[in-house]
Formats: structure tokens, sequence, C-alpha cells
């Protein structure tokens, strides 16, 4: 080979060497071209993410307020622990690790915590830990340099400061879940943000909620803060008032004490609650940081069903309670002349089977059997009476209808009827059974809300007003939309009225009455009392508590234009002139001794019982 | 034979658009790491570049001022020397980033493994060279230059340093190929270092694995693989056509981008420089690179050609891997950039690279 020919191929080689350099060289220029030119608009934004980060400033929720502006719920600061995966030096096993060093909770808890929102946008803060203390709050704030992904943030959390009073009216909030992020009422809500669930809180909370606001800051890649950007500030929830009036929902809460029961005062004048009782209760605080699992579990397996709302989802037999509506229904239809009298002599057969009462009451007339509450009278009243009868005009004066309560799952009770049983049971109505419905046992069941409801359109006249913890003008004070309260009149005769409202004026107030631990000196009280048996008469042993009767009273004063209606039940009570009576009395004293401005301040004593 | 730097002749035959493009790359690497650095105090960074960027010059200009045949005749004793001084690292070197392959002279450390680089190139040029006129090389010619290249390879490898190792590649493969091997033996080695990859990876350890992916990538993130590629795309397609202006690119001075004084400063060039700036930077390289080609390609005999296509390949390999990595079309390797990463080691041994390119341009018309 020639020398010359040698060097030239090397020469050439070292020029291929060139031309590949040259291939690769735009390669590399078309690389950058499609990111610095073709998507640089996709890259500005990806660095814009980077380097700013968003934090929420919470905007508490609106205070809740009884009728004089006392305060029922507010807010207190708290912190909780957050962590931002974005940009986050750590792996979250590393941060789960480092953190469970300091703060009293465990790598799995807070591993469990992470993988549950593990999903969410990166950005997005994870709560690992709320409500922390300060101990928690040290370990972090001593270790933002190593753990710069984790921070404190302020959650403003809701506090009852009436612990569990007016638990059920008021509800809790917690953190909005999946499921109702997928409903039109949260399509502003984002994971994390906190909402009602049950109650007023729920009920009303667009108006209780806030809006939160925002900074945002420079963060460098550790997540650390570099300097801020701008800054909205949150605008807190509208605060709400309710027609709670504190001092009767503290004087109904003590009256009824460890028992379970339910009570709703109201004014059947305009519909407004004054108390709303359901026992036992739960803590709604304790929904305001998340509840733990073993507090959860306790209240959802509680035998005596603390979360149920028994004022309006709960439905009884109402017993004696009944009768008044059966006379004022028996009085309209013209079957019963108000002067008959029945003689009771502790039993009467009706259709082949023998009905009791539980005294020889003798001789008497309605009014005597209202006071006293004779069965035998009313066995007779309903059988002529008869269902059809019985059913219209009971639902026509409320009972067994939704209220309209300004509550969320309302429950109905139940006013059978022949075609309701055709329907519900695909069987035919026997006479007998009207007995039964006659003294308000049977099929026939009603929530507390209702029959104070009923009982307040029946005293003032027929007038039904929608019943309500929140006064619509209030709502539209704050710039909310809403319906005025529904008022639904029935026609009923003053005469019927005055008869039944005496009648029950005499429960309370005459001799013999089985209302007379309801009674308030100066305070025209009227009322009637049930029992209501909860299994089939004969075996409701009164040695089992769990089957001793409900015992009911639902009252109302002063006899003549009724400004408060109170229904009280206490669940296995026994008697309702022993049980419920004194409860009702109680509120009653109470609204009293307010409006005629002898009210302590201190709690209402209870009637001996 | 040392020609006096005031000679006439020495000045008309020095490549000044050479030594100008790498200055010119010089202040753009002094600016970015200033810039990159800032958190950290920055002057310290950019002072310590600009010393060895001085220090790299002095050696250029007297590198350039030697005859390279005279740095051939002296090649073997400097290898064994080179070979010396990997093995005292290996024994005494600082250990960082888990691998033993710093030595210290008082405040200043350097890689020998670098510097080595170019002694193993003039070692190679001349084993070349000096080979009897062919077409081809023959096996045992391939085995024997191979086997200049392989040895400190291996010290390196066990320091262990595997992409410093790497760097030594392109010395051998552009040495065989330029000076010619069969186009089976050729095609049989590409095959058999392609197939051999990915076999003696699936044969390893997942620990293991991870202890090479480590060594290539000291920094590797915690996140994983993807993030410091994903941040430093993103620093440069938010940098756009012109950039965002020398200090205010936000993926720099906020930290996102990884290692960006050293392995990723051409992300920061691309974030606040833009398009024009890299392809201003991509431009200083490619020219150094043809102009080192063309002065191979004029060299007075086969010596110069091979010393300075050695570095050629060298500068090429650190530029597509370097690059390639910072776009996203390479995996990530603690390949510097050269003239541009902050490093002592590297810095000057781009210098002395360009030196030896100088002293081969400038011996071309000596007879």
């Amino acid at each position: 080979m020639l020398e010359r020919e040698e060097a030239s191929l090397l020469r050439w080689r070292a020029s291929f060497i060139s031309y590949c350099f040259i291939a690769i060289l735009f390669v590399l220029a078309f690389g950058f071209w499609n990111a610095q030119v073709v998507q640089s608009g996709y890259y500005e934004q990806r660095a814009e993410e980077n380097r700013i980060r968003q934090i929420p400033l919470r905007a508490p929720r609106g205070r809740i307020f009884d009728r004089f502006h006392r305060v029922l719920a507010d807010n207190r600061p708290s912190y909780d622990i957050i962590l931002i995966r974005e940009n986050s030096p750590h792996t979250v096993e590393q941060t789960a690790a480092m953190l469970a060093e300091g703060v009293t909770m465990s790598k799995d808890e807070l591993m469990d915590r992470i993988n549950h929102k593990k999903h969410d946008p990166k950005f997005r803060p994870i709560i690992l830990k709320e409500d922390v203390s300060v101990g928690d709050i040290a370990y972090v704030k001593a270790h933002k340099y190593e753990l710069p992904e984790i921070s404190i943030e302020l959650q403003p959390r809701r506090r009852y400061l009436q612990d569990q009073m007016a638990a059920h009216a008021m509800g809790y909030v917690g953190e909005v879940t999946e499921a109702e992020l997928a409903t039109p009422d949260f399509v502003d809500f984002k994971s994390g943000d906190q909402v009602g669930k049950t109650g007023l809180e729920r009920e009303y909370n667009n108006v209780l909620v806030g809006k939160d606001g925002f900074k945002r800051v420079i963060v460098n890649n550790f997540g650390r803060e570099m300097g801020k950007l701008d800054e909205e500030p949150f605008t807190a929830g509208n605060d709400l008032m309710t027609t709670i009036d504190l001092d009767l929902q503290r004087a109904a809460e003590d009256a009824v004490g460890d028992q379970m029961g339910a009570v709703v005062a109201l004014d059947p004048r305009n519909g407004e609650i004054l108390a709303f009782v359901s026992k036992p209760a739960y803590d709604p605080n304790l929904f305001a940081t998340r509840i733990s699992a073993a507090d959860y579990r306790s209240l959802a397996d509680d035998p005596r069903k603390p979360m149920l709302d028994r004022a309006i989802q709960s439905k009884f037999a109402p017993g004696s309670v009944f009768k008044v509506f059966e006379a004022a229904a028996a009085l309209e239809a013209g079957t019963l002349n108000p002067l008959r009298t029945i003689f009771c002599g502790g039993s009467e057969v009706f259709y082949g089977r023998s009905f009791a009462c539980d005294k020889h009451h003798g001789t008497l007339d309605l009014h005597e059997a209202i006071v006293h509450s004779c069965d035998i009278y009313f066995y007779n009243v309903g059988k002529e009476l008869g269902i059809d009868n019985i059913s219209t005009y009971a639902k026509m004066m409320g009972l067994g209808r939704k209220t309209g309560v300004d509550l969320p799952n309302e429950e109905t009770g139940l006013i059978p009827s022949r075609e309701w049983k055709l329907k519900a049971l695909k069987a035919k109505w026997y006479e007998g059974e009207t007995i039964s419905v006659a003294i308000g046992q049977g099929y026939v069941n009603i929530t507390p809300i209702e029959v104070a409801w009923a009982m307040g359109g029946l005293t003032t006249g027929g007038r039904l007003k929608q019943p309500h913890l929140v006064n619509p003008q209030e709502l539209k004070k704050l710039g909310f939309p809403a319906n005025e309260v529904v008022e639904e009149d029935y026609p009923i005769q003053e005469s019927t009225v005055d008869f039944v409202t005496q009648a029950m004026w005499g429960v309370v107030n005459e001799q013999g009455g089985t209302g007379g631990n309801a009674r308030v000196n100066g305070f025209e009280v009227g009322g009637k009392t049930g029992t209501a048996q909860i299994v089939g008469g004969k075996d409701a042993g009164k040695t089992n508590k769990d089957r001793r009767e409900n015992a009911w009273f639902v009252g109302f004063a002063p006899y003549r234009n009724p400004e408060i209606v109170v229904a009280t039940i206490i669940q296995n009570g026994g008697w309702g002139s022993e049980a419920a009576a004194p409860v009702a009395h109680a509120v009653l004293d109470t609204y009293y001794k307010k409006k005629i401005g002898q009210f302590d301040g201190k709690l209402a004593t209870i009637a001996a019982k | 034979m040392i020609v006096p730097l005031k000679s006439k002749r020495f000045w008309q035959d020095f490549d000044w658009l050479l030594l100008a493009a790498a200055l010119l790359l010089s202040v753009i690497s002094i600016t970015e790491i200033y810039s990159a650095t800032m958190a950290q105090g920055a002057s310290t960074y950019s002072l310590r570049q600009l010393a060895w960027v001085a220090f790299g010059v002095v050696c250029l200009f007297v590198i350039s001022a030697i005859d390279y045949h005279l740095i051939s005749e002296h090649v073997p004793w400097l290898y064994v020397l080179g070979l010396g001084a990997l093995l005292y690292t290996l024994v005494l070197g600082h250990r960082v980033s888990g691998s033993k392959s710093w030595v210290g002279f008082g405040s200043l450390a350097f890689q020998p493994s670098e510097l080595i680089k170019m002694i193993v190139v003039v070692a190679l040029a001349r084993y070349l060279s000096e080979l009897r006129s062919s077409k081809y090389m023959t096996f045992a010619q391939i085995v024997k230059a191979c086997a200049i290249v392989m040895v400190p390879m291996g010290l390196i490898l066990l320091q262990p340093d595997l992409g410093t190792t790497l760097t030594y590649l392109p010395v051998i493969a552009v040495g065989l190929f330029v000076r010619g091997i069969r186009p089976v033996a050729l095609v049989s080695l590409v095959l058999g270092f392609v197939l051999v990859l990915p076999v003696s990876w699936m044969v390893l350890k997942p620990y293991q694995k991870e202890r090479i992916l480590t060594f290539m990538d000291p920094d590797r993130d915690p996140l994983g693989k993807g993030y410091q590629v994903t941040q430093s795309k993103i620093a440069i397609g938010s940098g756009g056509l012109l950039g965002k202006g020398v200090f205010r690119g936000s993926q720099n001075t906020l930290g996102f981008l990884p290692t960006r004084h050293t392995d990723f400063i051409f992300s920061v060039v691309g974030e606040e420089l833009g398009f024009v700036g890299v392809m201003t930077t991509l431009g200083l390289l490619s020219f150094i690179i043809f102009r080192s080609v063309y002065n191979a390609q004029t060299a007075r005999d086969n010596l110069g050609l091979f010393i300075v296509m050695g570095v050629v390949g060298v500068f090429f390999f650190h530029l597509i891997v370097n690059v390639g990595m910072v776009i996203g079309f390479m995996p990530t390797t603690g390949i510097p950039l050269p003239f541009l990463s902050y490093g002592g080691s590297s810095v000057l041994n781009a210098y002395v690279a360009l030196g030896l390119v100088m002293s081969v341009r400038r011996c071309r018309y000596v007879n």
C-alpha cells in the first residue's frame, strides 16, 4: 500500500467521523428546537407549576346562634400537619418514617393516610394529622429543613360550645367524601374540604361555608418558601341565627337526662322550633376533628343509638295522645255527641275480642274520657268513626305526613287506612284493627315533630305552620333565596277546637287528670299523656326495662291562643303522666318564667316524679 | 524540540480561532456557573473555574510550544507514571460519592483519571502511527492497541468510576476506526459490545444494577430516575427561543435542576440563554471539533493525525453523551461537558487536549 494512498484513506476516515458528528448534531438540534420552540409553552407552564405553590387559607364556617344571639357553634384555631408530595426530596415512605419519629402517629398510620389520597394531584396537600398538639407542631417546625414537604396548616375547626346540646339539630361537619363530591350539592368543593354532614350544618352548608382564600408563594426545589407572590384572603361563612331558645333547650335536655327520648318545642303561631332534643346524643365536637375509628365505632354500635335523631327519624305509636285527634275527628265528622256517656267497666268486647282499659272509669262523657284517658270510651269512638274517617282526619291534621322541617332525612309516620294495608301488606282491613288504632296502637305511628306540628295546628284552629329552625327572613337578609314558611289551613269548627283544648286543659289541671305533672302555676297549660305499648299488650312485662311503654306527653300553653307546643317522648319511660309530663313541665315552666320576667337563668327544676 | 514562544513562526501557526472559541465557551461557562451557584455563595465556584481556565490556558500554550514528537518520545514514561498515579489514587485517593477517584494537593483536588486520558491518547497514537503501512490492522495489533487503553480503564473501573471509564472508549474506538480495521472486525466489535452490554446487565443482581446506576450517576434522585431529566427538560423548554436571561432561570436559581453547575450546566444555558444560546454554544463546540478534524487532516504525519483524532473522539463523546442527557436522549451519566461543566480536571483536560491539537497544527510545515 502506498503511503499517499494510506494517508488519504486516514483523512477520509477522519472526515467520516465529522459527518457522523454532523448527523448527531442535527438530532440534538432537533431536540432543542422541539423543546424550546415547539413545546416551550408547555414547559413554561411546568416551570411555573414547579416554582409556585398555592397555600390555602381556610375560611372559618359561619357561627350558629340561638334566637338571642347566644353562640351554639363557632370555630377555634387548630393546626393540621400536611404533606405536599410535589418536589419532595423524599419518597413518601421516607417522609412517613421520619415524621413517625417525632409525631404521635405510627409510620403505618401515616402511610394509610397518604395511600388514601394517592391519586390526588401531587400538588394538593394531604392532611396527615388533624388538630395536632403543641409537641407535634414543635417537632415539625424544628425539622422544617429536613422535611420541607411537611408543613403546618391553620384549619379553623368547629366548636360546639354547648357540647352535646341540640347535637342532632346542629349536626356535625367532616371532610367531604368522594361520593359527596360527585353530587351537585358539592360541585364547588374539593377533596379535603370540611362540609356539613347532617343537621343544620348540612341543611345550610352553603350559607355557613366560607370561601377559602389562598396565598401563592415561590418555592425552591425543596418546597421551601422563597418569597410571596400574591394573596387572596378568605371570606368567612355567614353566621346563622336559629330559632332555638337555649334556655328552653337546656331545660328540656336536663329534664330528659340520661333517658332515651325526644322533645320538640315549637311556637305554633309561626312554626319556629324553640327546643329540639334527641337523647342520647353524641358530641358533635368529636367529628370536628377526624373522628377516631374507635370513637365512631362506639357511637355506631351503641345499642342506645346516639346517632339517631329521634325527633324526626323515629316513629312511635302515639298511644293515648292520638285520642285528642280522634275526638276532634269524631266531632268534625259528626259521629260523636260530646255529651254522650259511655260506661267503662275495665274491658269491653269488640268483634269477638276483649279490649281492656287500665281502670274502671265508670260512666264518662267525652271531656272526662280525655281527662282520664279512658280506652273503652275511645274504642267506641273509633268504632263509630271508622278507619276511613280516622285516616282522613288524622292526615288532614298533619299526622303521618312530612312536616317539612329544615333538617335533612326527616321520616314520616304512618296513619293506616284500608288502601294502605291493601297496598303495603296485600291484606284486607279487619274492623278489629280499628279498635287498636283508636287508642293510638296497632299500625299507627308518628314522629315527635309530627305530633308537635299537628298539636300546634289543632290548638290554633287548624293552622299548620311548617316547623323550622332557621327563619327564612334570616336567609334573605344574608342574600340567600328562601321559601316562605309554608302555612296550611284545614277546616275545623271553632267549637271542636274549644272542646278539645278545654279537655286538654282538664288533663293537666283537673282533679284526677293524667297530666298533672305538667302543670305550671299561672300558665294555662293543656296537654295529653300517652303510654304506648311497644309489644302486644299482654306480654309487656314491666320488669323488663326494654319492654316498658314509651311515655308521651304533648302539651301547649296557654290553652287559648297557644304560644308554645311541647311534644315529649321518653322511651321505655312507662306512664306518660310520670315520665313525659315532667319534661314538658320543665320546658313550659322555663318558658313561662321567661315570659313574666322571673327567669333567673338557672335551670328549671323537674317536677317531682 | 521546543520552539521559543517569541518565535514569529509560532504565533503565525497558532490557531487563534480555536483558542477564541474555547475562551468564549469558558466565558459562558463561568457566567452560568455563577448563576447556578448563587444560592451557595456563587463567587467561589466561578472564581475557581476562572483560575482553572487560566491555568488551562497556560498549559495550552506550554504544550503547543512543545513538538508533539517530543511528547510521543517520552510517552512510555508518562504512561507508566500515569498508571502509578491511578494505583496511588486507588489506594490513597479521596472517596467522593462512593468512588476513589480524587487526589488532593492542598486545597486543590482533581481526578488523575481525566488527565491520564491525554497520555493514553498520545500513547495509542504513537502505537498506531508506528504500525507497518497496511489497509487493515491485524488481530494481534488490535489486541495490543486495546490493551494500551484497557489497562488504565481497568484501574479506573476499580475506583470504581464507570462514567470516566466510559470516556476512554472513544479513544480506542476512533483510533481503531481511523487506523482501519476490517469491516468484519468492526461489525463484530460493535455487535459484541452491543450484545455483551444487555447480557451482562441481565446477569447482574438488582442491587448490583442499582450500584452500577449509582456509579454512573452518584446524584441519582431518590424520587426516580426520570426526575433529573424531567427537570432538565422543563428548564430547557421553558427557556424558549431567547431564554429567561442570565441569573433569571427559575429552574436554575430555585434549585429544581440537579447538579446544575457540573453535569447539567447545559440545561442552565438552555433555560437562561434559550435556543439561541444553545445553538451558539453547540456551534462553538462543533467549531472546535471540526477545526480539530481539519488540523488532523493537515497534520504532518500520522502521529499528529492520531493524536488529534483521539482528542476529537473524546470531545465528541463527551458532547453527545452530556448534551444528549440534558435533552433526554441519553441516560443519565456523570459525564461533564468539555469547557462548560464546573470542575478543574475537566477544564484542565479540555485545554491540555486543545494544546495537543495546537502542537500538531503548529508543526505541520516543519521539515
